[in-house]
């Protein structure tokens, strides 16, 4: 496959990508490790005249444990020590996301980024012409939901979850300067629109708190293969726990919704109370109970929607220590 | 649009420093295989999802298929092409012994990714090969043999680097024997 042509452009710094995207605006989009973007770019899938690429901005690459640079290379921070110490689940979630090789160019703002996936969207341009497209591509009209105004493609990256669960915010930077938005509130229900980012603004960083590493933190993922997949399902969960006491905990859901899902709300009932098997199934089915999940990745709503409750109580879990028998597997 | 013009970029291949005019959207992969005639890494799904492409940009393996030849500008790229000196590397030969190569058109793929695990960590265990390997997919070995491969060329290249120890080769002929 030829990728469509686009002009590239290389700016060295943040200020200089802000100008960039400012001066094209929806005629540019950015790429870092050109995992995700270039294969859409490859499917004929909403490709730009104009590609930014954020590779040469030395600021977006350097990470510590309360801070990672949207450029930071999955792989490098999978690997290193400080994390793996520190805040365990972000190198677990960054270990089950695609394969090794794309963690060697993937980036962590990247995964932030990735965009919302469907199977009447992710299909080659002659497969979409097949049916006049849809709502998120050359259609006007959506393929899962008939009537629906907006694009339900599912948020399909791994982080996100686990990042919100462990309180973390983003630095976003555009033409009016930085701001800081908490990551919860980063993403929009609407597929296509996806996040709140303006026009000319760049994903910076992600801060995380120092409080999170106090906060015990499971991430179990579903997919077809256990490589090169995205989630049909992620499951996050980060508890503050006594033993198996629950203190406090959030629960936040990848790849059932077009945003990361919070869950917190379905749980409080449980907080005070003791985890053994039979709360944490629970836990489970109240996370699970009256979720809307749309026909459109590659496994059944209602498979999915069972294994809501599975992978919750499985991470309820994990995080009190608690592993399920014959249950150890990180998925 | 008006394709955007060529634009010459200097990088090192296999320890020979090319110069090649490429377009802002080729890939790597397609430049190392039309203008370099490096058609040793192989073209796959070319979307990411198989690793017939792999080769190490810096040192890093990486999918050719995904890197525009642009961000090669001043990189080192090895391909397969570039592990031999001038005898196959340990892996080449191991892959052929163990028979972990039916019809070949992964085998780039994944001696690049094992030499590029093999370079961090010189002893890796099976499930540490796997996971380094999981980013290639074979669709004639069943990847037994490919891991054996791998383990092979490990054991022989920490071999070279050891003093002589009869036993140790006579475990290895043992455990790998030719034509497997």
């Amino acid at each position: 496959m030829i990728l469509p042509p686009f002009t590239l452009h290389e700016p060295k710094t943040v200020d200089e990508a802000v100008a960039l995207k400012t001066k094209f605006g929806k005629d540019a989009d950015f790429v870092a490790g050109g995992t995700d973007l270039l294969c859409n770019y490859k499917y004929e899938i909403n490709a730009k005249p104009h590609v930014i690429s954020l590779g040469t901005v030395t600021e977006l690459k350097s990470f510590d444990t309360t801070r990672i640079g949207a450029g930071a290379l999955l792989d490098d921070v999978m690997t290193d020590s400080g994390m793996r110490r520190d805040l365990p689940v972000i190198p677990a979630a960054i270990g089950v996301i695609s394969s090794h090789l794309l963690r060697q160019t993937g980036t962590v703002g990247g995964n932030l980024m990735v965009d919302t996936r469907c199977f009447w969207f992710n299909q080659s341009k002659f497969w979409r012409d097949s049916i006049s497209g849809c709502l998120k591509s050359e259609g006007d009209a959506c393929r899962v939901v008939w009537g629906a105004k907006e694009c339900v493609a599912v948020y399909s990256g791994d982080l996100a979850p686990v990042l919100i669960t462990l309180g973390a915010s983003v630095t976003i930077a555009g033409p009016k300067g930085r701001r800081v938005v908490p990551l919860g509130e980063f993403y929009e229900h609407d597929g296509i629109k996806r996040h709140v980012l303006g026009e000319g603004e760049l994903l910076v960083e992600i801060r995380i708190p120092t409080e999170a590493r106090t906060w015990k933190a499971s991430y179990r993922k579903l997919r077809t293969r256990e490589s090169f997949d995205f989630p049909v399902l992620g499951v996050a969960v980060a508890a503050k726990v006594d033993g198996d006491l629950l203190l406090d905990a959030h629960v936040n859901l990848g790849a059932v919704h077009t945003t990361p899902l919070s869950r917190d709300g379905a749980i409080s009932q449980f907080i005070g109370k003791r985890i053994d098997e039979a709360t944490a199934s629970e836990i489970g089915e109240a996370v699970a109970d009256g979720l809307v999940i749309h026909n459109n990745t590659a496994m059944t709503p209602a498979y999915r929607r069972k294994m809501v409750a599975v992978f919750t109580k499985r991470c309820f879990l994990d995080v009190t220590g608690k592993r399920a028998v014959a249950e150890t597997a990180s998925r | 649009m008006s394709q955007p013009p060529k634009e010459v970029i200097k990088f090192e291949v296999n320890g020979r420093t090319v110069e090649v005019a490429v377009r802002p959207y080729d890939v790597l992969l397609d430049v190392l295989r039309n203008e370099l005639d490096l058609i040793g890494t192989k073209r796959g799904c070319d979307q990411g999802s198989c690793g017939c492409c792999a080769i190490h940009m810096d040192g890093r393996p990486v999918l050719s298929c995904l890197t525009l030849a642009k961000w090669a500008a001043g990189k080192k790229i090895t391909t397969i092409e570039g592990l031999a000196n001038p005898e196959p590397h340990p892996l080449q030969t191991a892959f052929e012994t163990c028979g972990a190569t039916q019809c070949g058109f992964c085998t780039p793929g994944f001696i690049m990714s094992a030499k590029a695990l093999l370079d961090r960590n010189a002893e890796p265990d099976e499930a540490t090969i796997k996971e380094h390997i999981s980013g290639n997919v074979c669709r004639c070995t069943g990847y037994l043999q490919i891991v054996e491969a791998v383990q092979k060329a490990s054991e022989e290249l920490l071999e070279k680097d050891r003093p002589h120890d009869a036993s140790v080769v006579e475990r290895n002929r043992q455990t790998h024997p030719a034509g497997r």
